[in-house]
């Protein structure tokens, strides 16, 4: 090998910009806001320490309750929608004939649209005037289900998860082929000795086979949840009455609309301590599902 | 369920074989249902992007009555289109250059190399991973106001780059554990340095995952939506998806134009995956699944 000297300095110049900038521009900013977040500031002139009035206001804010329960929403119905649907088209359109993958290639083109694309188009089809939605439910006779489905509180997050829910089945439906691609034929064999066929097999075969791969997809589906803030922005802006609120909008309005910078850097880390509670769950459902 | 009829169709009644091969037309009906309802609000987008308003208020689903091509014309000129269109591309391509110089060179060192604090930065970059994007929206605006950064290319480009590196760093490393050391000690024999044995060595036999790495970071830039909302002020300097959200701001009611606008800003990416959908689909499961 090369005089240590040498690899010392390549090492050096091959890691330290990359290091640089993901520290500066990643890392740093996590601790910048935790201690932004003990000022009463706004932003110019000068900041007032408070201590953790900001987390107390947080806490006591009924705003910022309904933006938690808004983003846990979203990872319910995400969870009850893409994984379910993506594993019953994987099932579906596991043997790569054309027709499977043009459909698996049409599931998966909202994926590459950008999300405020998805969130206008998506925002014209809840449209109260010409709205496709209101216009099928009144085609179907369904007249009394019409409504203003992006400002009506009772239903404007279902309202709002289901273009989250359509965008992002295909990357599962293409997790679960290549786990269900990868079952060796051999089970398959075995199964079929054993007389295990239809859903006999799925559920005692084939579900136990993928088990890691859909524990991972929910893993995925929990933080993915967390990203909704581009359609939401796009859609309600958090609105009407901060019905859609998620805790990035949350802390967006706070920080951008009203000038809250320290109010909402508290509310920042707030959304790293809950990601970390999140991801420190995932982590101890994972590692027994691994066990058993 | 078609694997059952052709395994054990040829022991049953041709009854039931008739049956089943029903059940398998209709298990097709739906799935190409499901494809058409997944369609629809793009084919809806394009047919409504080339209406006149009139028309698209009295017949919202069918065809243009006249397919209005001065809608794109118009978005174009009035959305000012062109500078954002130019905007997104010189921002992606140059972060996802960035990403990739930086990125594989780092990738390289901590797969090749033994080395203090190794396994504390590996570590530290797959913390990475998990960090929320939009927790530090705030903290990189106050940041960057103070370096004088926002409203500049750069105030895009550094973070898109930093958030895309733990991604491509970890697919970089993974691949290149498959690559034999055997090549590069040949090199050394040779006297090659480490920077030579990286350009001409290593670089070209990364390729392929370059390629996803390139890909990623290219859907990823050219959509995003969050920075840009935050980091860029100017209207010479707003991106695609910004000026998209604005635009439709500002010409709320004219929703001909409007659809116009948005074609204009998803063909590029649909053309791209068209073009390329089988490494999108991998590329896109092996960050998402190393994310």
């Amino acid at each position: 090998m090369a005089p240590a000297v040498r690899s010392r300095g390549f090492i050096a110049l091959a890691l330290l910009p990359a290091l640089l900038l993901f520290l500066v521009f990643v890392i740093v900013p996590i601790f910048w806001s935790a201690y932004y977040g003990l000022f009463d500031w706004k932003g110019l002139g000068s900041a007032k320490f408070i201590g953790l009035g900001n987390y107390e206001e947080i806490l006591q804010d009924e705003i910022f309750w309904r933006a938690l329960k808004n983003n846990l929403i979203l990872v319910a119905s995400s969870i009850a929608g893409q994984i379910p649907i993506a594993l019953l088209l994987a099932l579906l359109l596991l043997r790569n004939t054309l027709f499977s993958r043009f459909i698996r290639s049409a599931v998966f083109m909202p994926m590459v649209l950008s999300t405020v694309v998805v969130g206008l188009i998506w925002g014209y089809i809840y449209h109260p005037q010409f709205g496709l939605a209101n216009a099928v439910l009144e085609w179907l006779g369904l007249e009394s289900w019409t409504r203003a489905w992006l400002s009506d509180p009772k239903v404007n997050m279902l309202a709002v998860s289901i273009p989250i829910n359509w965008s992002n089945v295909g990357p599962y439906l293409i997790i679960f082929i290549a786990a269900l691609q990868n079952i060796s034929s051999e089970i398959d064999d075995a199964a079929k000795i054993d007389g295990a066929v239809g859903w006999r097999k799925l559920i005692s075969v084939t579900l136990p086979m993928i088990w890691g791969t859909v524990v991972v997809s929910l893993v995925l589906c929990i933080s993915g949840s967390l990203k909704a803030f581009d359609h939401v922005i796009v859609m309600t802006g958090g609105g009407p009455a901060q019905s859609t609120e998620l805790l990035a909008t949350y802390m967006y309005n706070n920080t951008f609309d009203v000038y809250r910078y320290g109010y909402g850097s508290a509310v920042s880390t707030m959304i790293i301590v809950i990601s970390a509670l999140l991801i420190g769950l995932q982590y101890a459902l994972t590692g027994r599902k691994k066990e058993g | 369920m078609e694997t059952n009829a052709t395994t054990t169709g040829s022991a049953k009644l041709p009854a039931v074989k008739l049956a089943l091969r029903a059940g398998g037309g209709l298990v097709k009906l739906l799935l190409i249902v499901y494809a058409v309802l997944t369609l629809y609000p793009l084919y809806w987008l394009f047919i409504s992007a080339f209406k006149t308003n009139q028309d698209f208020f009295n017949r919202p689903y069918g065809l243009p009555h006249a397919w209005m091509k001065e809608n794109i014309v118009r978005a174009w000129e009035l959305g000012n289109m062109g500078r954002a269109m130019f905007n997104s591309a010189f921002v992606t391509v140059a972060a996802v250059l960035l990403t990739i110089v930086l990125g594989v060179l780092a990738a390289y060192a901590l797969s090749r190399f033994d080395f203090r604090f190794k396994k504390a930065i590996v570590a530290l970059f797959l913390a990475g991973l998990l960090i929320p994007i939009h927790s530090t929206l705030v903290p990189l605006f106050i940041m960057m106001r103070k370096l004088h950064l926002l409203d500049t290319y750069g105030a895009l480009i550094l973070p898109y780059t930093a958030f895309e590196l733990p991604i491509a760093i970890f697919l970089a490393m993974a691949y290149m554990a498959s690559i034999p050391r055997e090549i590069e000690e040949a090199a050394m024999i040779d006297g090659s340095g480490w920077w030579r044995i990286f350009g001409s060595l290593i670089l070209p036999l990364c390729k392929p995952i370059v390629a996803t790495i390139a890909i990623l970071g290219f859907l990823r830039f050219w959509n995003d939506f969050s920075f840009a909302l935050v980091f860029i002020n100017t209207q010479s300097l707003k991106t695609l998806p910004l000026s998209l959200s604005l635009f439709s701001d500002g010409f709320g009611t004219d929703y001909a134009l409007t659809m116009g606008a948005m074609a204009i800003a998803v063909i590029p990416t649909i053309v791209i995956y068209l073009l390329m959908q089988e490494q999108i689909m991998k590329g896109m499961v092996a960050g998402s699944v190393k994310g």
